[in-house]
């Protein structure tokens, strides 16, 4: 399980969420463990026994209101049980302040104090986004990940077989590079997010040529940071066998992280271009996205046209047996 | 070279699935394969050419293969346009 500490949260986010540090600066030492934040609530007012201590602790107006409206012995019992509880860190919203007592337990019992100027639910949200993705599933796969037309197209297939050539002649034609070779996938929203799976800048190795900067050939607006995935494009040698896909009826999908993705096969051969075959394949999904399926709409035709024959002799049959019976 | 008279059996005629089904199994052999059906000739090899025939129910097509593996290739096809595909 990852973990950060207090301190890498509080130096990564002081900025963003306007924080400040009431309690000393060596409460900051625990660990956040943790892609979910809670608002304490009813364990305020001693319902322990369901309470998610593991979280970092929102305390918005609710929360300050009630503990002000506590006596200074109950007050006492009520932190002094929560914050036993081993929770990473306080953070208080609206820049609210607490009662005094808090701020000399949090110290007494080594728990970070924070205040936010944000409003409790945007300090949430923000909170529970920056969080999510520190805590994100990942895995670094060996592939290309550009955007052609506003898809995220995940290019797969053997070293060797022309990834990066097909993506640098995208780039090329006017699309965005996120990574080439490594990419790291993460699970974010229920969503399949691509990034470079190093931090070096836009590099690709161009067979024959060596490294080659993508931002400084073509330009930073031919770059992207990340990009959530659409689709997975596998470029394999041709072989007279393979099954290839020849109406886009059949939905493949390839898995990452738990996130179906559809998969497309495209055979490979000398001469191929490759590139207009995944811009064609980008722009059909928009399609398909918007309603139209030019595989149901070719059959839907083909079946008008059948039926139309079928009709037809039907009729002449017809016309033939009566003729005949006169 | 040989040739061969069939009969479309399914209800709904050659439609997008049986046709892809034909054109599938002919690309595997090396024979040439031909569809022909009321003088209009197309490559059995070929998806848009088999679905351009618009063969209904009942239709007869000639199939036409020319190569070394060509028993093989007819016999396949014969036996894919025999099935009903449930429908």
């Amino acid at each position: 399980m990852k973990e950060i500490t207090v301190r890498d949260f509080f130096d990564a986010k002081k900025k963003d969420l306007a924080l400040s540090l009431i309690s000393e600066p060596q409460t900051l030492a625990k660990k956040i463990n943790s892609p979910h934040v809670n608002r304490p609530g009813l364990a305020l007012a001693g319902f322990l026994e369901i309470f998610a201590a593991e979280r970092i602790q929102v305390f918005g107006e609710t929360e300050v209101r009630y503990l002000q409206s506590l006596k200074e012995e109950d007050l006492l019992i009520r932190i002094r049980e929560m914050f036993k509880l081993d929770i990473p860190c306080i953070i208080v919203s609206k820049g609210l302040s607490l009662p005094p007592i808090m701020e000399y337990l949090a110290n007494d019992l080594n728990i970070a104090l924070l205040s936010s100027r944000f409003a409790t639910i945007n300090l949430i949200s923000h909170l529970s986004r920056y969080l999510q993705d520190i805590f994100a599933l990942e895995k670094t796969i060996h592939a290309n990940l550009v955007d052609v037309f506003g898809r995220g197209i995940l290019l797969t297939g053997k070293s060797g077989i022309g990834k990066s050539e097909c993506a640098l002649d995208l780039i090329h034609r006017g699309h965005s590079l996120v990574g080439d070779d490594l990419i790291t996938l993460r699970y974010i929203d229920d969503q399949l997010m691509g990034r470079p799976g190093r931090d070096f800048g836009y590099f690709m190795e161009i067979r024959g040529v060596g490294f080659v900067n993508v931002e400084h050939m073509f330009g930073i607006e031919r770059t992207r940071t990340q990009k959530t995935i659409d689709m997975q494009i596998e470029l394999m040698p041709w072989q007279d066998n393979m099954d290839y896909e020849r109406i886009g009826f059949s939905d493949s999908y390839a898995e990452h992280l738990g996130v179906k993705i559809p998969i497309i096969y495209i055979p490979v051969s000398p001469g191929k271009n490759v590139s207009v075959i995944v811009e064609v394949a980008a722009i059909n999904m928009i399609l398909k996205g918007v309603g139209y399926d030019a595989a149901e709409d070719f059959n839907h035709k083909l079946h008008e046209e059948i039926r139309k024959k079928s009709m037809q002799k039907k009729i002449d049959n017809e016309t033939k047996n009566s003729e005949s019976k006169e | 070279m040989k040739q061969k008279t069939v009969r479309v059996k399914n209800k709904l005629g050659l439609h997008a699935r049986p046709s892809a089904l034909v054109v599938k199994a002919a690309t595997k052999y090396r024979s040439d394969f031909f569809i022909e059906k009321e003088g209009t000739r197309v490559n059995g090899k070929s998806i848009l050419g088999v679905m351009m025939l618009a063969a209904e129910c009942g239709s007869v097509l000639e199939l036409i293969v020319d190569g070394v593996d060509e028993d093989y290739l007819l016999e396949e096809i014969e036996g894919i346009l025999n099935q009903d595909f449930g429908e």
